[in-house]
C-alpha cells in the first residue's frame, strides 16, 4: 500500500477526533527528501503539541537529512482518541513526512525524554505493530533505537530497544543510522548488525550483556557483563565537539496547531556546570560549550526571517551564564525593534544582573517571575549546592518588585538528602520574609496586588549525580513535609502548590531501577498505563498492582539509601563524569561544602573533559556580575 | 482603528485540502507567520505587548474549506500590490495560498462583518431522491442547547445537482449531490454551514429521500458578499 492511500484512510478520521491539525503534516518546514531509499523516523512518546518543539526531534532529521541516501521523518504518538480510533480501524501508527507506517522504516529513534514516558513508549512500539521485545523482532522491522536523559540509566527500558544511543546525537544518529543501511546492503542479520554497531562508540547493545550478581557487580563495577570481548564493558557519551561552530540557527518545522515552546528556539550555549548535586542535566552535558555572540545574533535573525515567529527563546540549561549574554541581548533588541518580536531566555540567575537581564528581555511587559532556591536554609543549600544566599534571594525581590513586577513564584524541593523539619520550616519563614520585601519596595497602593507561591517538587533521585545512593522519601513522608510547610506559612496572599507525591514516586523507581524493573512497566502498560505525564491519565492502580502481581519491592528500589561508591545499575553508562567525583561530592554534601563552577573559576576535576577528551568552550572568559549567586529565575514560560 | 497614515491591503487567499482542518486560531496565527516571513512592511499596535495590526475575514468551522477568504493587513509603506502578491505568496503553504490583493479605504467596515453572505457548496457522497430542508436546526454549545430558525439566515434556495466520482485507478463511480446554498451572517449570531448540511442530511434521510450512507465529503465556502 502506498502512503497516499494510508493518508485516504487517516484523512476521514480527523474530522472526528480533537484537533486535527496534530495530524496533518504540511507545515511550514516540513519537508521530504526526496530519492533517499534508507529511512528513519524520529518518535516522540508524547502527543504532537508537546513533542514537535523538541530539540533532538529537530537535531537528529535535520542531522540525518544532511546525509546523502538518507531520509529522516518525524512521528507523534497520537493522542488518546486518535489512538482508539486507529486501533479499532485496524490502521497502522504512521510517519507526518510521507504517511509510512513506522513498521517500514529502517531505523525507529525513540526519544526518551522523562521517567514518566516510559508507558508511551511501549504504546508506540505496539500502536505501530511491532513486537514489544526487540528479541521478538523480524529480520525485516526497524531497528528501534532509544536515547535521550533516560538512556543514561536505560535498564529499565533494556528490553524494548535494541540499542540506545548515550550522549548527544548530532554524529552518533547518522553514523548509526548510515552504517545500519550499510550493514543491510551486505545482507547482514539483525543479530550481526547488533553486534557491529556496538563497535561504535556511545552505542549500548542490551542484548550483548548479562546480569551478574550483587557481589560481582561490587567488585567488578557493573551489573552486566559483556557476552562477547568485542563487546564494550562500559560505555561513554558521545559530545558534539563541533556545537560551538555549528550554526545557531537550525532549521525547523512552524507548526499550525499550539505547542509547548511555539517559538523559535535558538540554543546558544550546551551544558552548564553550577553543578547542583540533584541536577541530572547538569552532570549530563559535560563540557560547557558556547555559540558566539555573532553566530547567535545572525542565527536568530535568519531563524526569524525563515520561520516567521514572533518570539525567539535563547536556550539553554541557563542562558544567563553565557559570557555574551548582555553583548546577544543588546544587540537583537535594536535590531529587532518595532517589529513586535519578543525575545526570552528560559533561566536567568536570581540576583540584580538576573532582574536586569529579565528587563532587557521582557521589555515593558512584567508578568510573574519564577525564583528557584531549591532549599529553604542556608545549610540545606549548601548541601544540594545551590550557591545562594538569602540576600541574593531578596536583592532579587528588591530589584524585580521595584521594577514593576507584582507576582513571582518560587520552586523549592522536598525530601532532599539530609533535609530536616527546620529546612521546611525554612521554606515558609523565607517565603514570607521574601513577601515582606516585595511589599515593602512596592508603593503603598499596590501592595495588595504583591502575590507570591511556591511550588514544592518532590527531590527524585537522579542517576549520575551525587545523590544517586539517596533514597526518595515516602508518599507519606512527602504528604507531612508538605503539610508542615503548609502549616508554617501564616501569610494568606501565599499560595502553596506541589508535585503528586505518587508519580514522584513513578518516577523515582525508573530513575533508579536495574533490569528487574522492565516487566513492571510492561505489566503496567498492559494494565491501562499511558500518558503517566498527563494527570488526568496517571493510573496509580495499574502501576500498584503490576509490583503486587510481580513481587516487585518497588518501596525498596524508590527509598533505598546506598553508601557512596555503591555500584548502581547504570554503571555501565557513562556521562564522562567519574564516579569518584560524585562520591567526593556526596560527601561535600554531608559537611556542607559547596563546589564552585569550572567555567567561571577553575576545573573541579569532575573527569568529563579528560575522559570525553573535549573541554569547556566559551566564547569569551566568564565574569561573575557583582553580588552573583546560581540561583536562576525562570521566566513564565520556562515552567509551561 | 483608522490611522490615516496607514495603507490597508485586502488578501484573498484559498484555504484548501488539509488546511481546511485548521481552526480559525490557528489559521490566524499561519497568516501572522505568513505576512512575518514574507518580509513586508507591517504595522504594529502601539502599547505594551505590540503585536501585528491584520485583521482576519469571518471564521470557518474547522474542516470547512474557502475558494475566497479574506484577511487586511496594515502596511506603514505603500507596495504595489503586483509586487506584495509574490512576496506573501513565496512565504504560503500552497493550501493557504493568497491570489490577489489591493488596498482598500481605511475606514472601510471591518473586514469580518463586510461581507455577511456566504455561498457554500457541499459534495455529499449518495445520491438523493428528493432533498428536505429542515425548519430548525439544533446546535449544542457548551451544555447549552440552541435551536436555530433556518429561515432567518438560508437566502435563497438550497441548489442540489447530482455528479459522480470516478476513481481514477479503478474507474468505478460514486454518485454525488452537490448541494449550494448562501448563509447570511447576523449580528445576532450565524448558523453554521456544517451544522445546516448535516441537519439536511438527517432531514433528507428520515424523510427516506436518501440512503443512511449518505455522508458529506467536503464543504467549501465559494465567496463572500455584501448586503
Ligand atoms: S573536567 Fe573540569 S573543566 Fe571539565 S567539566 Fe569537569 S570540572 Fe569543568
Amino acid at each position: 500500500m502506498n502512503s497516499q492511500s494510508h493518508w485516504t484512510q487517516l484523512a476521514p478520521l480527523l474530522r472526528d477526533v480533537e484537533r486535527p491539525s496534530r495530524y496533518i503534516n504540511h507545515e511550514w518546514g516540513a519537508s521530504l527528501k526526496p530519492g533517499a531509499d534508507f529511512s528513519f523516523c524520529m518518535v516522540y512518546p508524547d502527543t504532537y503539541e508537546i513533542g514537535q518543539a523538541n530539540q533532538a526531534v529537530r537535531i537528529l532529521t535535520n542531522a540525518v537529512n544532511a546525509v546523502p541516501g538518507l531520509r529522516a521523518e518525524r512521528a507523534f504518538l497520537p493522542a488518546v482518541d486518535m489512538i482508539d480510533q486507529l486501533r479499532e480501524r485496524k490502521l497502522p501508527f504512521c510517519s507526518l513526512e510521507s504517511c509510512t507506517p513506522l513498521r517500514e522504516f529502517d531505523v525507529l529513534g525513540i526519544t526518551m525524554p522523562h521517567e514518566l514516558a516510559a508507558t508511551n513508549i511501549l504504546e508506540v512500539l505496539d500502536l505501530a505493530g511491532l513486537a514489544l521485545h526487540a528479541k521478538d523482532r523480524s529480520e525485516e522491522d526497524p531497528i528501534v533505537v532509544g536515547g535521550g536523559p533516560c538512556a543514561y540509566n536505560p535498564e529499565p527500558y533494556w528490553p524494548f530497544f535494541d540499542l540506545f544511543s548515550i550522549g548527544e546525537g548530532e554524529e552518533l544518529t547518522p553514523e548509526l543510522v548510515l552504517r545500519i543501511k550499510e550493514l543491510r546492503g551486505e545482507g547482514a542479520s539483525r543479530r550481526q548488525i547488533l553486534r557491529e554497531l556496538s563497535h561504535i562508540p556511545g552505542v549500548y547493545v542490551p542484548s550483548l550483556y548479562k546480569p551478574v550478581d550483587e557481589m560481582t557487580a561490587q567488585v567488578s563495577g557493573s551489573w552486566l557483563e559483556p557476552l562477547e570481548e568485542d563487546v564494550p564493558r562500559r560505555i561513554k557519551k558521545r559530545v558534539f565537539n563541533g556545537f560551538s561552530a555549528s550554526s545557531a540557527w537550525e532549521p525547523c518545522v512552524v507548526p499550525y496547531t499550539e505547542v509547548v515552546h511555539d517559538r523559535l528556539n535558538v540554543e546558544i550555549l550546551r551544558g552548564c556546570a553550577r553543578g547542583c548535586r540533584f541536577c541530572q542535566a547538569g552532570m549530563m552535558y559535560r563540557p560547557i560549550r558556547e555559540r558566539s555572540a555573532d553566530n547567535i545574533v545572525e542565527g536568530v535573525l535568519e531563524g526569524l526571517r525563515a520561520t516567521g515567529y514572533d518570539e525567539v527563546s535563547l536556550t539553554s540549561l541557563s542562558s544567563t551564564d553565557h559570557s555574551q549574554i548582555a553583548e546577544i541581548l543588546t544587540r537583537l533588541n535594536s535590531a529587532l525593534e518595532g517589529t513586535g518580536i519578543r525575545v526570552s531566555i528560559p533561566s536567568q540567575r536570581l540576583d540584580s544582573f538576573g532582574v536586569e537581564m529579565a528587563e532587557l528581555v521582557a521589555g515593558q511587559k512584567k508578568g510573574g517571575l519564577t525564583f528557584a532556591p531549591e532549599a529553604g536554609t542556608q545549610r540545606l543549600r549548601d548541601i544540594i549546592n545551590k550557591n545562594v544566599t538569602e540576600e541574593n534571594l531578596f536583592s532579587a525581590i528588591d530589584a524585580a518588585f521595584s521594577a514593576g513586577w507584582r507576582r513571582c513564584k518560587l520552586y523549592f524541593m522536598v525530601g532532599l538528602p539530609e533535609e530536616t523539619d527546620e529546612d521546611l520550616k525554612g521554606i515558609a519563614s523565607l517565603t514570607q520574609r521574601a513577601f515582606d520585601r516585595a511589599r515593602s519596595v512596592v508603593p503603598p497602593e499596590q501592595r495588595n496586588k504583591v502575590q507570591m507561591s511556591i511550588s514544592c517538587a518532590v527531590f527524585v533521585p537522579k542517576a549520575q549525580t551525587p545523590f544517586q545512593w539517596d533514597g526518595q522519601i515516602s508518599p507519606a513522608e512527602v504528604q507531612r513535609k508538605i503539610d508542615l510547610v503548609r502549616r508554617s506559612i501564616k501569610y494568606r496572599g501565599i499560595t502553596v502548590n506541589w508535585h503528586d507525591p505518587k508519580t514522584s514516586f513513578v518516577e523515582a523507581v525508573m530513575s533508579r531501577g536495574g533490569r528487574e524493573v522492565a516487566p513492571w512497566v510492561e505489566r503496567a502498560w498492559r494494565k491501562g498505563a499511558r500518558f503517566d505525564a498527563w494527570t488526568e491519565y496517571f493510573n496509580e492502580e495499574a502501576w500498584r498492582n503490576a509490583a503486587e502481581e510481580l513481587g516487585l519491592d518497588i518501596e525498596d528500589i524508590a527509598q533505598r539509601s546506598f553508601e557512596p561508591g555503591y555500584v548502581m545499575p547504570w554503571n555501565h553508562i557513562s556521562t564522562g563524569v567519574s564516579t569518584r567525583y560524585l562520591v567526593m561530592e556526596r560527601y561535600r554534601a554531608e559537611m556542607g561544602q559547596t563546589t564552585p563552577d569550572c567555567t567561571f573559576t577553575a576545573c573541579t576535576a569532575c573527569g568529563a573533559c579528560k575522559s570525553l577528551d573535549s573541554q569547556n568552550d566559551l566564547a569569551q572568559g566568564r565574569v561573575l556580575p557583582k553580588g552573583d549567586t546560581s540561583l536562576f529565575v525562570d521566566d513564565e514560560e520556562a515552567d509551561s | 482603528m483608522a490611522d490615516p497614515r496607514l495603507f490597508r491591503l485586502r488578501v484573498s487567499f484559498v484555504k484548501q485540502g488539509r488546511l481546511t482542518l485548521l481552526s480559525h486560531l490557528e489559521l490566524a496565527r499561519t497568516l501572522e507567520r505568513i505576512v512575518r516571513r514574507a518580509g513586508v512592511p507591517f504595522a504594529v499596535t502601539n502599547g505594551f505587548s505590540p503585536h501585528m495590526r491584520i485583521a482576519f475575514g469571518s471564521a470557518l468551522p474547522v474542516g470547512v474549506g474557502g475558494r475566497e477568504e479574506l484577511f487586511d493587513l496594515f502596511l506603514t509603506n505603500y507596495i504595489a500590490p503586483a509586487k506584495i502578491l509574490p512576496l506573501l505568496q513565496g512565504a504560503s503553504p500552497l493550501d493557504l495560498m493568497p491570489f490577489a490583493c489591493e488596498y482598500v479605504e481605511p475606514q472601510a467596515p471591518a473586514v469580518s462583518v463586510a461581507f455577511p453572505l456566504s455561498t457554500y457548496e457541499a459534495v455529499l457522497e449518495g445520491g438523493l431522491t428528493s432533498l428536505v430542508i429542515p425548519e430548525v436546526v439544533q446546535v449544542k454549545r457548551g451544555k447549552k442547547e440552541k435551536v436555530l430558525m433556518v429561515a432567518e439566515y438560508l437566502r435563497g434556495d438550497v441548489e442540489a445537482r447530482s455528479a459522480e466520482d470516478v476513481e481514477e485507478t479503478s474507474g468505478t463511480a460514486t454518485p454525488q449531490t452537490i448541494l449550494r446554498f448562501c448563509l447570511e451572517a447576523k449580528p445576532s449570531g450565524t448558523l453554521r454551514p456544517d451544522k445546516f448540511v448535516e441537519a439536511i442530511m438527517a432531514s433528507t434521510i428520515s424523510a427516506g429521500g436518501a440512503s443512511s450512507e449518505l455522508r458529506s465529503m467536503a464543504l467549501t465556502r465559494l465567496n463572500q458578499r455584501a448586503l
